[in-house]
């Protein structure tokens, strides 16, 4: 494998695992409390006390956004890595979609 | 349905929104934004779940991917301008004729395209269906840049992931052989879908009751696609890919004439 596919790889497997854990933890949590699945998300700013408050829906909400965020990580991954061999083309093909998918988020909230 | 969901998504290199958008919100009576954003985080999980294996395999052109991923995201953010020049349903029954004709282009060629070098991002990777290493080369990066362009555009508007696009732009029009673009594609969608999941969270029509549950089952069948997909002949897999480019276009077709979704 080139080092940017093993970079990749790692950034992918560690999110996927990251977000499992999570969502297994808020399904565990919300069999525990007797309730079932929670409805609707819990917004980012609410996520810190709902973790410590050990809500379910905390839990299952930042599983969804480590696996939603995993794609962002992979391409700011890959760009450090082209950084690093000096990969002019590639950091600025790179960096434009970075660029280019915060923009779009951005763009969706106004 | 997630875990079969996740099987073929991953084998093909499509999101298959276009599937499961319809069914969760006709079969299981969720809202239809709701039901967008859980399709959106089921590509996702198949993305990111399938590249574990395709990138192992060296068959992710990942060089391919992000050069492509410039036009498809520019495209559908773009998406907004082109919703206000045309009217969806002719996008729609459009998108229809497109699929018809792509499905019926990779009937006539019968089988994977010959692979040529031709010293534009060049790669290689091993095919165990056919027994030996498969070289290729890029052909046409600027038509294929610009009419990906067009793709990301449409997926934005139509809100699918566009994979059914990028396979047959890759495939037919670049000369990228098919498990190569299936490996490719895969990897993008989740580009895209990422953007848009984040803007479906932030104005909450994320709902854990049905994302949860699908994700995890999406992640347990794009576990099992890709390495259906590694195995099976290039041929096998076109004739899948047909199959399921002629549902989504009478899915397409139903959805401009106003039946259904």
């Amino acid at each position: 494998m080139e080092p940017v596919e093993r970079v990749i790889r790692g950034i992918l497997l560690c999110g996927i695992a990251l977000s499992v854990a999570l969502m297994a933890a808020g399904l565990v949590l919300g069999v525990a409390r007797g309730a079932g699945l929670p409805r609707g998300v819990v917004p980012l700013a609410e996520l810190p006390r709902g973790l410590a408050a050990l809500r379910p829906a905390a839990y299952l909400s930042l599983g969804l956004i480590v696996l939603i965020g995993t794609p962002f990580v992979r391409v700011a991954g890959s760009l450090v890595i082209f950084v690093k061999q000096r990969d002019g083309r590639y950091v600025l093909v790179t960096a434009s979609v970075l660029l280019v998918m915060c923009l779009g988020v951005a763009l969706g909230k106004a | 349905m997630a875990f079969v969901a996740g099987v073929f998504g991953s084998m093909l290199g499509v999101g298959g929104g276009i599937i499961m958008v319809p069914m969760l919100s006709l079969a299981f009576g969720v809202p239809i934004k709701v039901a967008i954003a859980t399709s959106i985080v089921c590509v996702i999980a198949t993305s990111t779940m399938a590249q574990t294996t395709f990138v192992s395999r060296g068959m992710t052109n990942v060089r391919l991917g992000m050069l492509l991923e410039v036009a498809t995201s520019v495209g559908a953010v773009a998406g907004g301008v082109t919703a206000v020049l045309i009217d969806g349903r002719v996008l729609q029954l459009g998108f229809a004729a497109v699929l018809v004709y792509v499905a019926w282009q990779m009937n006539r060629r019968g089988g994977d395209v010959t692979p040529v070098r031709t010293g534009v991002l060049e790669a290689a990777y091993y095919d165990p269906a056919a027994g030996h290493d498969v070289e290729y080369g890029v052909r046409r990066p600027r038509l294929g840049f610009v009419l990906s362009l067009g793709a990301g555009n449409i997926s934005g508007l139509l809100g699918v992931g566009g994979g059914a696009f990028k396979v047959p732009i890759m495939n037919l029009l670049m000369g990228v052989p098919l498990k190569a673009t299936i490996a490719t594609s895969n990897l993008m969608i989740g580009v895209t879908a990422a953007a848009g999941a984040a803007i479906f969270y932030g104005r909450g029509y994320m709902d854990p009751y049905y994302a949860v549950p699908a994700a995890l089952g999406i992640l347990a069948g794009a576990r099992l696609g890709p390495r259906l997909a590694v195995r099976l002949s290039a041929r096998a897999l076109g004739i899948i890919f047909q199959v399921v480019l002629t549902v989504f276009a009478v899915l397409m077709l139903l959805r401009g004439l106003g039946l259904g979704l």
